[in-house]
Order: C-alpha cells, then sequence, then structure tokens
C-alpha cells in the first residue's frame, strides 16, 4: 500500500509532536479543564478528607454556580486590594522596562572599548533575577539601607529627584505625576533588575536592522535623534510587541506578587475551589489587558515583509 | 609598519566625516578641493583636516564644531550612565560578599557599611551546614544537579524534536495545536499547580505515589512540558523555520526520511541554538522555587532550602526554633546562603557568557 506524499508528510508531523501531544494531555490540558472546574465546585467539599477530594458541583447542590468568583471579589479581604495593586504596578513598570531597555540595548550596540564586558554585567540579571535570591537580596539591602535608591539619596545629602522636580516646576502641576516619577526614580533597583531579557531581545533585534538603511540614512545626514525616530523604532517595533507581553507575563506571574502571596496562602488553607477561582479571574483580566494593548500596538507596527 | 598602517586608517576617518557634513550642505555651497591635497599623501588627520578647513564657509565650520562636541560628550555620558547602571546591577553581587564573610557583631555596629571588620569564614560554614549540603543523603545539591541537567537534557531533546514538526510539517489542526503551544508560555503554573499534584499524587489510578520523587520534574521535562517548555518549542520553532529548506530537500533527495533528516542534519545546523537553550533551560531549573516546592515535601533542591534559610537557621545553628535573633543579624546567614547558591551559576555564567547572550540572536527568535 502507498501512501501519497503529502498524506505521508503530515503523519511525520504528527509523529514529531507526539511526544509534546502526549505530555500536554497529560500535564497541560486535562490539569487546565479540571482547574476550570475547581472554580464551579463547591469549597468545603472539595477540601483534601481523609477519602481525598469530594467534588460538588455548586450548580447542582444550592443553585449559586458563581459563589466562588462572588467570595473572591466581595468577601475575601484581601484579594481586591491586590488585584488593583498588582494591576496598577504592572501598568506603571511595563512601559518604563520597555523605554529603558531600549534605551539601553541602543547604547550597548553602539562600538566602544568595554562593550562585551558592559554587556556580560547588563545581562546578569537574566541569571539571577528569577530565583529566589532576587526576593532575599531586595529584602535584605533595603532593611540594612543599602538599597540603590536610598544609596543615592545619601550619596546627594537630599532627596535629589523631588529638588530636580522642584526646579523643572513639575512639582506643583500634579501630586500625582510627582508620586509616578518618585516610585519610579525610588525602584531604579527594581527596574534594572527586571529588564534583562528585554534587552537581550532588542538588542538582537537592533542587530538585524539592514546596512542599507543605515548607510542610506547617513547619506542623507540623519542626525542620531532622527536615525533613532525613522529607522531604529520602526525596526524594533514588532519586538516592541513581544517585549512587552514577555514583561506582563512575567510581572503577573511572579510569585512574589500581592496576587500569588494571596493565592498561595490559599493553597496553604488548602482552600482549592476558592484559589482557582481567584486565578483565573485574575488570568482573564490581565490576559483582557494584554489583548487589548497588543491590538492597539499592532496597528502602528512596522512589519518589513508585508 | 605598524604606525604607517595605523595613519593611514586615521586618515581614511576624516574623509568619511567630510563626506557626510557634505551631504548636508546644498551642491553650491560645496567646498573647491584641489586635487594634490587630498588626504592619503602621507599627512596626519590634523593637517589634512586644516587644509580642508581653510576652504569651508561659516556654515560648514558649525556643523563641524557641532558634531565634534556631539562626538567627544556622547562618550562620557555613555560611560556615566553605563557605570551608574552597572554599578546599581553589582551592588548585590558586592552586597552578599560583603556580608557574607562577616560576623554577626559587625552588623550592629553603624561604622561598618562594606568593608566588615571582624573577617570569618564561620558563617559559611554554617550556612552550608543549615543547607545541608554536607549532607550524605537527600543532599540539596546533588538533587538540584541530577534534576538539573536531566531535565534540562530531556526537555531540549523533546523541545527541538516539537519545535521542528511545528516550523516544518503541514498537519490538520496544525493552527490550533501550536495555539496549545501559546497557550502554555501564557498560562502561569499556579493554575494548574493542584490538579497535577493530584495527578502525581494519585499516579495510575491512584496505584503510585509520585510525589517527592523525580520523577514529578523527569516525566513533564521527557515531553517537553517542564518549566518553560511552551517558550523553548517557540524558540526552536523559529529557529528551524529560519533554516533554508533546501537542506532537507537535498537530504530527502538522498533517501534520508524526516527523522534521519532532522538528527544528520538539522541537528548538527542547530547546535549553537540547542547549547543556548540548554543553558537558559538550567538556569531556569535551577532558580525554579515553585513547582519544586509544590511537588516536593521531604526532597530538598537549593531554591527551597534557600527560601527556607530564614527559619532553618534557628534550628540548626541555635538549637532551637525560638531563639530570638535579629532581623538586620539574620542577614549574614542570608546573604551568605545567596552567595552559595548563584556561585555555581556565576561560574557558568562567565564561562559561557557568549552564548548566552549571542544565542537569542542566533536563535532567531527575532524575526
Amino acid at each position: 500500500m502507498k501512501i501519497p506524499y503529502e498524506r505521508r508528510k503530515s503523519l511525520y508531523g504528527y509523529g514529531f509532536i507526539s511526544v509534546w501531544l502526549i505530555g500536554t494531555l497529560l500535564w497541560f490540558l486535562v490539569p487546565l479543564i479540571e482547574s476550570i472546574c475547581y472554580c464551579f465546585m463547591d469549597n468545603d467539599q472539595l477540601r483534601p478528607q481523609s477519602g481525598g477530594m469530594r467534588k460538588v458541583w455548586l450548580a447542582f447542590s444550592d443553585g449559586e454556580w458563581l459563589a466562588n468568583f462572588k467570595h473572591a471579589f466581595t468577601v475575601d479581604p484581601e484579594f481586591k486590594q491586590a488585584l488593583l495593586s498588582v494591576l496598577k504596578d504592572t501598568a506603571l513598570t511595563t512601559p518604563m522596562i520597555l523605554i529603558f531597555s531600549l534605551f539601553i540595548a541602543v547604547i550597548l550596540n553602539q562600538k566602544f572599548k568595554g562593550r562585551g564586558f558592559a554587556r556580560a554585567i547588563f545581562f546578569l540579571p537574566v541569571i539571577i533575577a528569577t530565583g529566589p535570591v532576587y526576593n532575599i537580596i531586595s529584602g535584605n539591602m533595603s532593611t540594612t539601607g543599602a538599597d540603590s535608591g536610598a544609596q543615592f539619596s545619601t550619596l546627594f545629602q537630599t532627596d535629589i529627584v523631588d529638588e530636580l522636580l522642584q526646579f523643572l516646576g513639575v512639582m506643583n502641576i500634579s501630586d500625582h505625576l510627582t508620586e509616578i516619577i518618585n516610585t519610579v526614580v525610588t525602584n531604579i533597583f527594581g527596574l534594572v533588575w527586571s529588564s534583562g531579557i528585554q534587552i537581550l531581545i532588542f538588542l538582537a533585534a537592533l542587530q538585524n536592522i539592514p546596512v542599507s538603511a543605515k548607510e542610506a540614512a547617513s547619506m542623507e545626514g540623519a542626525t542620531a535623534w532622527e536615525y533613532f525616530w525613522k529607522i531604529t523604532l520602526p525596526y524594533v517595533s514588532p519586538m516592541i510587541l513581544a517585549n512587552f507581553i514577555y514583561t506582563v507575563i512575567d510581572s503577573f506571574t511572579k510569585t512574589d506578587n500581592a496576587v500569588m502571596l494571596r493565592v498561595l496562602a490559599l493553597k496553604k488553607d488548602m482552600d482549592y475551589a476558592h484559589m482557582a477561582a481567584m486565578t483565573w479571574s485574575y488570568f482573564a483580566i490581565v490576559m483582557i489587558f494584554v489583548g487589548i494593548v497588543a491590538v492597539i500596538v499592532n496597528k502602528y507596527i512596522f512589519y518589513e515583509n508585508d | 609598519m605598524d604606525t604607517e598602517q595605523k595613519s593611514a586608517e586615521t586618515a581614511v576617518q576624516p574623509e568619511e566625516e567630510l563626506r557626510s557634513a557634505e551631504a548636508y550642505i546644498p551642491e553650491s555651497a560645496k567646498p573647491v578641493v584641489h586635487e594634490e591635497h587630498t588626504v592619503g599623501n602621507g599627512m596626519t588627520k590634523r593637517e589634512a583636516m586644516k587644509i580642508r578647513m581653510r576652504s569651508m564657509n561659516k556654515q560648514e565650520l558649525l556643523y563641524l564644531r557641532k558634531k565634534r562636541l556631539a562626538e567627544n560628550c556622547w562618550p562620557v555620558f555613555r560611560f556615566l550612565i553605563l557605570f551608574g547602571l552597572g554599578f546599581v546591577i553589582l551592588t548585590p553581587l558586592i552586597f552578599m560578599i560583603s556580608y557574607g564573610f562577616r560576623e554577626r557583631r559587625d552588623m550592629n555596629d553603624p561604622t561598618i557599611m562594606w568593608i566588615p571588620r571582624h573577617l570569618t569564614l564561620e558563617v559559611m560554614k554554617q550556612t552550608i551546614r543549615s543547607m545541608g549540603l554536607n549532607n550524605a543523603k537527600n543532599n540539596p545539591l546533588i538533587n538540584t544537579l541530577v534534576l538539573n541537567i536531566g531535565c534540562s537534557m530531556c526537555q531540549v531533546v523533546t523541545c527541538a524534536l516539537t519545535g521542528y514538526g511545528f516550523a516544518r510539517f503541514k498537519f490538520k489542526g496544525k493552527k490550533l495545536l501550536f495555539g496549545v503551544v501559546v497557550l502554555m508560555i501564557l498560562v502561569p503554573p499556579q493554575i494548574i499547580s493542584i490538579p497535577l499534584y493530584n495527578t502525581f499524587r494519585y499516579f495510575l489510578f491512584g496505584s503510585v505515589n509520585l510525589i517527592d520523587s523525580f520523577l514529578v520534574m523527569y516525566l513533564p521535562a521527557m515531553t517537553a512540558n517542564g518549566i518553560r517548555a511552551g517558550l523553548m518549542i517557540f524558540i526552536f520553532r523559529q529557529f528551524f523555520r529560519g533554516l533554508p529548506k533546501e537542506l532537507e530537500d537535498a537530504a530527502y533527495l538522498d533517501g534520508c526520511g524526516p527523522f534521519k533528516t532532522f538528527l544528520k542534519v538539522m541537528v548538527p545546523n542547530a547546535a549553537s541554538s540547542f547549547l543556548t537553550v540548554f543553558l537558559f533551560s538550567i538556569v531556569w531549573y535551577w532558580n525554579d522555587y515553585f513547582t519544586s516546592s509544590v511537588f516536593f515535601n521531604n526532597t530538598t533542591t537549593i531554591a527551597i532550602q534557600l527560601k527556607n534559610l530564614d527559619t532553618t537557621l534557628l534550628t540548626t545553628i541555635f538549637g532551637n526554633a525560638n531563639a530570638q535573633v535579629s532581623v538586620r543579624e539574620k542577614i549574614v546567614w542570608l546573604e551568605a546562603g545567596c552567595l552559595i547558591s548563584i556561585t555555581p551559576m556565576l561560574i557558568l555564567y562567565a564561562c559561557l557568557q557568549k552564548h548566552f547572550t549571542e544565542g537569542i540572536e542566533r536563535s532567531g527568535l527575532v524575526g
């Protein structure tokens, strides 16, 4: 029997992904669906008892099938505040990380002595920042007053940011703006430490800018400023979206953010149904947020091939 | 000989500078340069420049001056920026070294900031004992290494296979299945942790309890579902898509089947990308706290021990769990623990830095 070439090739395709397919069914899709089911089950019955977990659907027992979600948003004492603070933090730091990492990537892409060394230092956070080490360090450093923000202010014997803002006259325009600028500056440590991968990705994108574009720009006498806006930014723009998504996902799955801490606390109490409802609503909110921004940003992206 | 070459090189530079300057000026204002004075006749850069400047008008001179000012100032600013931020990145490391080797009484001395007065190795030794690194059984270091290297290898191989399947073959439901890969990247592991725990606790319909065995890490890794597997599949797919199709076509014509082609043609071409993904996988497994803390009760890894150091410290060094040690003094041991747990990664990074940083470009994540 002879199988046509196309059919055979598609069968080989299944062959290549079969290992992954089995694994995904077992370790990803089934648990995923199960955890969705948990959202609609009775919390007290779901708690592991001597006979394992008893799965009782809320819809069949007392009719209030959204009780777990209701609990998360109305009864739970910490969830709403945690959610708001995480969303606010992410909305604030994500653009900062993007701008900062693009800036650093542009600098690290220039030719100068010791560039390799500088790159090695800036990618160091990639190795360390994903682990528990980072939390311990940042906690300890603020206890001893050795974190970078505090270091800088003791260095200059004054709150230099406030002075600068006062000088520029921004201070009195809006308290909110001042607050934002202040949090960003004092958190320069977190900013630098969480943009390792982003710098790496931007740098790779920068090196993919064709030489011809560079030459054309210099022939036309473009200044560095014009070059950045007319050449660099359009070429890097697809990676801005990728980096944006990466940054958001990274910051909202961090085990030390407020929502995740609350979730882990619930897990310790074995409130599994409440926990599932909480994580799923959190996930849904973040995904909607990412989706909206991705659609908006996608309009301004320049794709070379299309 | 050497100096001659150098002067020839430097002589080219002003030429370029001037060319870009000329491009800025309208055609009518261009300077008339006598042919015999052109750069390259053994003149230094400065001499050549002087001759050129003589025949320039005000506008041109202003442009050159501005340009030179910018070119001289920028490196200074660049150095300041990089130095400052590099300092921010390196402070924690200096901090660790400074705090990990001092006695605890130094913590209460306000005159000591960075340089300890009483240097000691005792804290390091106590920390090693407290993290159980000298245990004969259930040694966290050996556990971590076995998990790390084994899982990373399995994961790289299976993710490469999957990535290749998605990159080169057409089959029904490919888009949907790739959607699942993207979902794997997006869904945080916290969401599926409890059902997954149950799967492992009551494995094969409740007949086997896999909790605390290495299989909880190995099984997902062997089926391309380990830590950040989605991202790795994605990277491999992008990479294989970037390789020229002619490579495989040649192999097919010579009678190789797809699997043989993959082994003999694609893998050697992808060697550097394999190494990069492998290195990242090692780092992620090394740093992983969440997954291992969910599935391990008694099996210890470095990350778990480090996270628990805060409490184990009291029982192992001070004898009882209720010992009163001030938060400030504890830092000495915590920092020593941090230093111990990142040192292997730092060494790895120092040796293979190029593969970490250049691999991502080559792996074709971009484009």
